[in-house]
């Protein structure tokens, strides 16, 4: 279909630029809300090595994701939900090394 | 609103009868669900109603073991992934890392457990142990130094228990399967 100059596709942003042109708008804003995302400094999609849950959700004894249930960094770049962590060096068995690596593990600072 | 409240009441009950999802189980489940089972092992759960206990049936398609079905008890606890599962042989058998009352000596059952191991990575050591026996991390030490001392007459050892044999009077029980 051939196009003429006043038949331009509907929706498309040169389409929107050249309303705007036309009707000139007078826009009052009486409200905003504003909407934050966040997730941890983590790769997409990665899940902690001891409850196998994603970083983004938070361990099984915890119900809500964010601070209340935080990751841990090791300085063996290894990383766990706290709680998960803190449960494994609580067990003797533990002997206080990384579950990954069983290096001494050491909290990266 | 008198109903309401009575079926209310019935439903708090069912929610106590109904067991308790705990982060084992979840942990567990996650587990079964990457389990990819090679065709030489089989898994199933005498009670379905209990996802903690479950068996693993291994029939070793090379090696010395050849020929038999070897059956493991897995009892997962309520501390897992903390906590190792418990792992025994149902059979008596005669392997230098299976005692003859099943108990299993695979070092990631043990001292070398951690949380980030799973339920395949046991029965990748189990599978190991029929492969490759290791004489040098013995559990039953006389089939050990047999191993070590008297290949051959190991081998033979194992296949006449695995048929339900006696070896130094000790019964060993028919290992072998039926399709």
């Amino acid at each position: 279909m051939a196009q003429t100059p006043n038949q331009r596709p509907f929706g498309s942003a040169s389409s929107l630029v050249s309303l705007c042109n036309i009707f000139i708008m007078k826009v009052k804003i009486k409200d905003w809300k504003a909407v934050a995302g966040w997730r941890w400094d983590v790769p997409d999609d990665d899940v902690c090595g001891i409850c196998r849950a994603p970083f983004d959700a938070c361990c099984p004894s915890c119900k809500i994701p964010g601070d209340d249930c935080p990751l841990i960094w090791g300085e063996c770049t290894h990383v766990f939900h706290m709680h998960c962590l803190l449960k494994w060096l609580g067990t003797e068995s533990s002997q206080q090394q990384c579950p990954m690596d069983r290096r001494p593990w050491v909290t990266a600072s | 609103m008198l109903k309401i409240w009575s079926m209310k009441k019935d439903q708090a009950a069912a929610e106590k009868k109904k067991p308790k999802v705990t982060a084992a189980h979840i942990r567990l489940q996650k587990d079964m669900g990457e389990l990819q089972l090679d065709r030489n092992t089989t898994m199933s759960f005498p009670d379905p109603k209990d996802r903690l206990n479950f068996v693993v049936a291994y029939r070793p398609p090379t090696g010395i073991y050849r020929g038999g079905e070897f059956k493991f008890t897995f009892a997962v606890s309520q501390n897992y992934p903390h906590e190792a599962p418990k792992v025994l042989c149902t059979q008596k058998i005669y392997h230098p890392n299976i005692d003859t009352e099943g108990h299993v000596c695979l070092n990631i059952l043990r001292e070398d457990w951690k949380p980030v191991l799973n339920i395949k990575s046991i029965i990748f050591g189990l599978q190991m142990l029929f492969l490759a026996p290791n004489p040098e991390d013995p559990l039953n030490k006389e089939a050990a130094e047999h191993m070590f001392n008297n290949r051959g007459d190991f081998e033979m050892a194992v296949s006449r228990t695995m048929n339900g044999g006696f070896l130094h009077n000790i019964h060993y029980d028919n290992v072998h399967y039926r399709d």
